[in-house]
């Protein structure tokens, strides 16, 4: 007998997500099953909704993806010389100046990342629902670089911030955030937020549910 | 215990989650994404609300113009954006493509005009200093509503006049263009009122017309009588009151202007001119300005033999000192049958110069006054103006000694007969005298004067004359004895002689005073002839009335 991977969930048993409290859960009891007996926490055995939510804050990081990239995220004023600049101008700047590294970050950290994150959680998202088979271990391993990753994207909100605070010359040098930081800023957290409400476990339930074995009662 | 489920062994003592009952309805979560498509949505909206006209504009050259940087600025508020910058297909001009806000669509016509503000210095002006650092923009100029297009030809040059600017457009006719330019100030009293705004060839190339615009309230001052002039430059006049700089502004000198008065001499100023009242003439200096304009120009032709140097067109011709016209032209003539050479002078006289008194003068019968004046002795002569420049003039007097003659014709012109100038009558007058003293016969004059001059030698080294002296000598040493002899024996006597001659006179005058006793005895003597001759008178009435008593004797009482 081969040894069958048994998880808390065909065994009618669920983790308290906040005391690790097991608790059984009765049959023909609701979903979600309850409370937690010892801390009263909400007790469910894979995230509540985690599809939906996932979905939602994913459309919702793409509603915002567009005006966070149109828009422009910082306005430099220097010698009276206004230049609104977007994430795109800002790293077609930094190339035709030479700055290729400087550029390269901005370039995967503000545009390549977010939206890498994004087709990520739709690309599982769709597997998940559609119930693909496909590699369920690369992705998780895609699903972990989404979490490690995303909050990474910050890193141009807080080069604005700083900029924003430090450069006060007034008519020599000023810079201002624009509204595009908004939305980016939006778009990131958003982003992260849809990334944690995934629930990678039901990447792997597809599979458990062929592992079962169907045993007739 | 569900007894259909047998428990798990381990999970059997496991505690049981408390069930809570609550109906789930859709997941709250839902909202964060409808939040991002109302805010994207809104975002799309105001975008697209906003989005005013997308407009192209065509400009020689795109200097200083950046795509996505250059601004559109209407009185320095933004309205718009260069989206970017094209070539035109034949090369020939920069299509700029704008983007314009929503306002300006309410303001966009036919009559848009766009053009660059860069940084332009011209004598006179500087402006758009400000677009060094901040880069050139695109400024609008609405203009007056019309025809919406979205395409429009920018100029090369900001415009002089903007819609915005209130005032009226006046033009000027001009001979020729002078320094005046596009943009050139135009004076009121050295106030500066106005610009030229365009000049353009007259249709029939006879000059230039200009077209000014002066400011509100300004064009109230441009009256009927009111005399435009070119203030380019300085005007420096030399006068008997010396030297007279005129000048309107150190501006004017260097990019021309143009003045406007209206000349105290030719009456108080009249009503405001209405714009429709046609043009205005443009004098080339304030001195035409000044100057009557004159109708009627009556020409004559003057024949000279001599030089004219120092005679130019537009030399004045005076009468008695007043300007009554001025000479046209000239030119030298060679007669080849009688190998002369003759100068004739064109003049022009505008007969109204001369104010007719007693009666309305018809300026055009004043060629047969001419012809009158000329009978009585009019004669023209040159003359010169000036000693330092050696401007000529022409004269006109009156000479009566003249011989008379009577005004010629050549032509279409009447000519007026001559006089040498006063020049060549000394001239002529100091050649005859040179001809006389070469007359004269001087050797034979001085030759005579030689002799005679040695014949006086010749005398009075003369023995002759010697001796005359000598005898003279005597005879003065002669005179000189006698006299002497006068003074001791004769002159003693004579006194003496007088003496008693004044003794005689004292008695006479002695005897003849009036309490002398001659004068007493002749008084009484005088009375006592007096009583004789009273008694004769009786005697003689006596006689007259009784003359027989000579014989009969005095009767008594008869």
């Amino acid at each position: 007998m081969r040894p069958v991977a048994r998880t808390a969930k065909s065994q009618s048993l669920v983790s308290c997500g906040v005391c690790h409290l097991l608790v059984r859960k009765l049959p023909g009891s609701p979903e979600p099953p309850g409370r937690c007996p010892r801390c009263g926490a909400a007790l469910h055995s894979r995230k509540p909704d985690s599809i939906a939510r996932t979905w939602a804050l994913v459309i919702a990081a793409l509603f915002f993806y567009v005006p966070a990239n149109v828009l422009p995220i910082t306005k430099v004023t220097s010698l009276g010389v206004v230049q609104l600049d977007t994430i795109l101008s800002g790293v077609i700047y930094f190339i035709h100046s030479g700055m290729w590294p400087i550029a390269l970050v901005i370039f995967i950290a503000s545009i390549f990342v977010p939206l890498l994150k994004l087709l990520i959680l739709m690309l599982l998202l769709v597997s998940v629902q559609r119930g693909i088979r496909w590699r369920p271990k690369d992705r998780t391993r895609l699903y972990r670089i989404t979490e490690a990753i995303g909050r990474w994207s910050m890193v141009d909100i807080f080069v604005v911030t700083i900029l924003v605070a430090l450069v006060h010359l007034g008519a020599l040098a000023n810079i201002e955030a624009q509204a595009g930081a908004a939305f980016f800023a939006a778009v990131v957290v958003i982003t992260i937020f849809a990334a944690m409400s995934f629930d990678p476990r039901l990447i792997w339930d597809v599979k458990e549910s062929d592992d079962e074995p169907q045993h007739t009662p | 215990m569900n007894p259909n489920t047998p428990p798990e062994p381990e999970a059997a003592d496991l505690p049981e989650p408390v069930i809570r009952s609550g109906k789930r309805s859709v997941s709250i979560v839902w909202l964060v994404p409808l939040a991002a498509l109302l805010i994207g949505g809104w975002l799309i909206y105001k975008a697209i609300s906003e989005k005013g006209p997308e407009i192209t504009i065509s400009f020689k050259t795109a200097e200083g113009l950046e795509a996505g940087k250059t601004k559109i600025k209407c009185r320095d508020v933004e309205i718009g954006q260069v989206q970017e910058i094209t070539l035109s297909r034949d090369l020939n001009q920069v299509i700029v493509k704008a983007q314009l806000i929503k306002e300006a669509a309410a303001f966009l016509s036919e009559n848009s005009r766009f053009w660059v503000v860069r940084a332009r210095v011209s004598a006179g002006s500087v402006t758009g200093l400000s677009t060094v650092f901040s880069g050139a923009y695109i400024d609008i100029d609405p203009g007056a509503p019309g025809k919406k297009v979205l395409h429009f030809e920018g100029l090369e040059e900001p415009p002089i006049v903007t819609t915005w600017e209130k005032g009226r457009h006046f033009d000027l006719l001009a001979e020729r263009k002078g320094s005046l330019d596009v943009g050139s100030p135009v004076y009121y009293r050295q106030i500066e009122v106005g610009r030229v705004a365009a000049y353009s060839l007259a249709p029939d190339g006879t000059g230039i017309t200009f077209k000014v615009f002066i400011k509100d309230p300004y064009p109230a001052f441009v009256r009927q009588n009111t005399r435009f002039w070119n203030a380019s430059g300085i005007d420096l006049k030399l006068d008997a009151r010396g030297i007279q700089v005129n000048t309107e502004s150190f501006v004017s000198m260097l990019v021309g202007g143009v003045a406007f008065d209206v000349i105290e001499k030719f009456g108080p100023p009249a009503a405001a001119a209405d714009p429709e009242a046609g043009s205005f003439r443009l004098f080339p200096d304030r001195q035409a300005a000044e100057e009557e304009t004159y109708t009627v120009q009556n020409y004559y032709l003057l024949h000279f033999t001599s030089s004219v140097r120092g005679l130019s067109p537009g030399a004045p011709v005076e009468f008695r000192g007043v300007q009554v016209g001025h000479v046209v032209d000239f030119r030298l003539d060679f007669d080849v049958n009688r190998n002369t050479f003759d100068i004739p002078v064109l003049i022009a006289i505008q007969p109204e110069r001369i104010h007719a008194i007693g009666g309305e003068d018809q300026p055009r019968q004043s060629v047969k006054r001419m012809e009158a004046f000329v009978e009585k002795g009019l004669r023209a002569q040159l003359r010169s103006g000036s000693i330092v420049t050696g401007q000529q003039y022409v004269a006109l007097e009156f000479f009566p000694d003249e011989p008379p003659t009577k005004l010629g014709r050549e032509g279409r012109y009447p000519s007026i007969p001559t006089l040498p100038t006063q020049f060549e009558e000394i001239g002529t007058k100091l050649n005859r005298l040179i001809a006389k003293l070469e007359d004269l016969p001087i050797d034979q004059i001085g030759s005579d004067l030689r002799d005679a001059v040695q014949g006086a030698k010749r005398i009075t080294n003369a023995p002759e004359l010697m001796d005359a002296v000598k005898s003279l000598t005597a005879a003065v040493n002669e005179i000189q004895g006698l006299t002497a002899e006068l003074r001791t024996q004769t002159a003693p006597e004579i006194t003496a002689a007088l003496q008693q001659a004044q003794a005689a006179l004292a008695a006479s005058a002695a005897s003849l005073q009036s309490d002398s006793p001659l004068q007493i005895r002749m008084k009484i003597a005088l009375e006592e002839l007096a009583a004789s001759a009273r008694a004769l008178r009786v005697l003689a009435d006596f006689l007259e009335r009784q003359p027989g008593s000579l014989l009969r004797g005095k009767e008594t009482n008869q």
